[in-house]
């Protein structure tokens, strides 16, 4: 009886050492994103983005995934929803998993032609079973998850229907009878 | 114990409280208000813009600490126990009900009538508007006559909205913009809307919240605020049946039970936990319960069926302009064909629905970056209206709430448990109702060379309300029509829980309608001088 509680004790306790290990990891990796992978994440933007962005434009939506995923608070308390109630709160970072998705997919992306990047990511996309854009990212895969920051992003609204609607915006109620303005420098 | 004495002891801190509070304090400036609320006070406006961007950014709660985890109702609408309650993030929408919302039996032989005159109610509306600062342009249904304008202008239609018009028109149907409770133009100390596009979390205060209202009303020497304190139970004078104290415990200092006393007692904690508490204040003098002689507490608890679809039109329609404003059409609330009642309102907003970026084409294959592109273009090119009706169900005595003793709070109270259920004429007009929207949807539809996309229906009452139900009859009530309750003369019930039935379209105005009704009933109760 006292074996099985010292094991139960030592368990526990490498279980907590563990947890409190991979916590760190994690929010290492948050913190640090995308740490080494910077050249891969960028890759992977120039095959998964618009190129009607423009390199600059590819640039600073996968910068500003990167502070997304840094800003990104496990834990943190959800919407509980109205009608339909539940206590829910986010979970664990993506990181880990982005950076694992990013490795995987390191060689084929930084060499190699367009079409062959494009198959690396599609092949990736199929094998994690992705079968539509998440509402927010979720973490199951990094190429689906900067797709739905992006392209359903207030920006990714615009540059579909060409027009500033701004819509995650605060942007008055003057002029909103008009068509939104075309967006500038794209026809 | 620490026992804290006023005049009028609110419990609940929500819209009903606030307007309850304040016009109270407005009539009679002597008298001491306490508030007791079992939620937090979030009034950090500073920081809402930050948690509109989180909420955005990471579909984080707009409302950070809105909730009590352990207070929960199974069958609650909404989970959020806070000060200014529900309505800290509504959409903000105020339309008013119909006469025939007040006289379903004396009009169409169904379920029963208010005992209240349509034009006593008309006039408190009008005050609801005012203090809430409601935006909004006249119907054109002469049903639907006003005795004041509205305060404010209406907000102006996007370029969206006046294309969802311009079809919606063509069926024939009269639609106008809905009503709401957002300033187009700086009203009672707030700001005027700046299209924000995320009402739920109004960052400027340009939809009215009660928490401003609250922090209004804590200038004043003799209002107190009692946040994080749940009330418990309600205690009677001894051998009288006049409610004399409100037993309590504050969450910060759980060991050390609060009590309140007061000449009259509100309870304005909404539709569910109004009845709860007057359930769990039991006493050998009244085993079922305070106010329910009647043994209807907890009874014929209520709210509005919907029936929704998407339709394609063809409109260029930009989706994020100003998604929380619609149009609203009044024609159904009127019944013209008394064999077939269904009444309802109808409503449109722009939506992207359909019209979404996706991951995979229509042969499933992936679509990366341009590709992807390319296919949201293509399918973006016409665009879809978001329609849904809020229908009217009567409903059945057993549509109830009830003491759960199988879930309790920290404290050992049993929590309690919502269940709808509809009368037999409701029940027997479900299928013609369901034919009738569908007939209204393709209607609809054709009119702008549309199609429905889908259609669904709710699959729980939206605007819940009930379980105190008003009516003259002790026998069949549980208070009159000012939420006076019929077996405590200074405990009353204001709001949500006193209506009979919930209407067909939203019923935040018409609670705060009958609660400013209710004020003037409780300030009547103090003599003057």
């Amino acid at each position: 009886m006292a074996i099985r509680r010292r094991t139960v004790v030592s368990w526990a306790a490498y279980l907590a050492g563990a947890l409190r290990l991979s916590g760190v990891r994690a929010w290492a990796q948050t913190a640090n994103f995308p740490a080494d992978r910077q050249d891969t994440l960028h890759a992977l933007a120039a095959v998964v983005l618009p190129a009607e962005l423009g390199a600059a434009g590819i640039d600073q939506t996968t910068e500003a995934f990167a502070r997304w995923v840094r800003g990104y608070r496990a834990g943190a308390e959800m919407d509980h929803g109205y009608g339909m109630t539940r206590i829910r709160s986010k979970g664990a970072s993506p990181a880990p998993n982005y950076q694992r998705h990013l490795e995987a997919l390191h060689e084929a992306l930084l060499s190699g032609d367009a079409d062959s990047r494009r198959q690396a990511v599609t092949a990736a996309l199929e094998q994690a079973k992705i079968t539509d854009l998440p509402r927010t990212p979720d973490g199951r895969h990094v190429a689906a998850d900067l797709m739905a920051f992006y392209f359903r992003s207030s920006d990714g609204n615009d540059l579909c229907y060409r027009a500033a609607i701004g819509r995650d915006l605060c942007r008055g109620l003057d002029g909103s009878e008009q068509a939104p303005a075309p967006l500038k420098g794209r026809a | 114990m620490p026992r804290y004495e006023s005049d009028v002891c609110i419990i609940g801190g929500g819209i009903t409280a606030a307007m309850l509070a304040l016009k109270l304090s407005e009539l009679r400036p002597e008298l001491s208000i306490t508030v007791v609320e079992a939620g937090k006070r979030l009034f950090d406006t500073e920081n809402r813009m930050a948690y509109r961007q989180r909420t955005i950014d990471y579909a984080e709660n707009a409302w950070p600490g809105d909730f009590i985890e352990d207070q929960a109702a199974q069958g609650v609408i909404s989970r959020t126990m806070a000060v200014g309650g529900s309505a800290l993030h509504w959409g903000g929408t105020c339309n008013r009900f119909s006469e025939e919302d007040l006289r379903l039996k004396s009009m169409f032989g169904l379920y029963t009538d208010w005992p209240l005159a349509w034009t006593e109610l008309e006039k408190f509306y009008c005050e609801a508007e005012r203090r809430l600062g409601v935006s909004g342009e006249p119907s054109p249904f002469a049903e639907d006559r006003r005795s004041e304008p509205y305060p404010m202008a209406a907000m102006a239609m996007t370029h969206n909205l006046i294309e969802l018009k311009k079809w919606a028109d063509q069926s024939g149907i009269p639609f106008q913009t809905t009503p709401q409770a957002k300033n187009t133009e700086p009203y009672d100390g707030r700001a005027k809307c700046i299209r924000c596009n995320t009402c739920s979390i109004c960052p400027t205060g340009a939809r009215y919240s009660p928490d401003y209202t609250f922090r209004r009303l804590l200038q004043r020497k003799n209002f107190a605020l009692h946040d994080q304190t749940l009330v418990r139970k309600l205690v009677l004078d001894n051998a009288k049946s006049t409610v004399a104290a409100a037993e309590a415990v504050s969450y910060q200092k759980p060991d050390d039970p609060v009590e309140y006393r007061a000449p009259v007692f509100v309870l304005a904690s909404g539709y569910c936990w109004s009845p709860h508490l007057l359930l769990l204040s039991r006493s050998s003098r009244f085993p079922n319960g305070l106010a329910n002689t009647s043994g209807l507490v907890g009874r014929y608890m209520c709210g509005h069926a919907f029936q929704s679809a998407m339709i394609e039109i063809d409109a260029r329609i930009y989706p994020g302009m100003n998604e929380q404003h619609g149009l609203i059409s009044r024609q159904f609330f009127r019944v013209t064909d008394r064999e077939h009642f269904v009444r309802h309102d109808l409503r449109v907003w722009e939506s992207a629905s359909g019209h979404e970026p996706r991951l995979r084409g229509a042969d499933g294959r992936i679509l990366l970056g341009d590709s992807l592109l390319a296919d949201w273009r293509q399918r973006a090119q016409r665009g879809t209206a978001r329609v849904r009706g809020y229908y009217d169900v009567h409903p059945d005595r057993d549509s109830s709430l009830t003491l759960d003793a199988s879930i309790k709070n920290r404290f050992g109270d049993p929590l309690p448990k919502i269940e709808h259920r509809l009368d037999a004429a409701t029940q027997a007009r479900r299928d013609a109702t369901r034919e009738h929207f569908q007939q209204l949807f393709q209607k609809l539809a054709q009119a702008g060379n549309g199609k429905v996309l889908n259609t669904g229906a709710g699959n729980y009452l939206d605007h819940p309300a009930g379980g105190c139900r008003m009516g003259a009859d002790p026998a069949s009530s549980v208070c009159d029509s000012f939420g006076q309750t019929h077996d405590h003369e200074n405990l009353f019930v204001a709001g949500s829980p006193t209506l009979p039935n919930a209407g067909c379209t939203n019923g935040t105005l018409t609670f705060v309608a009958l609660t400013l009704r209710s004020a003037e009933r409780v300030a009547a109760r103090f003599p003057k001088g």
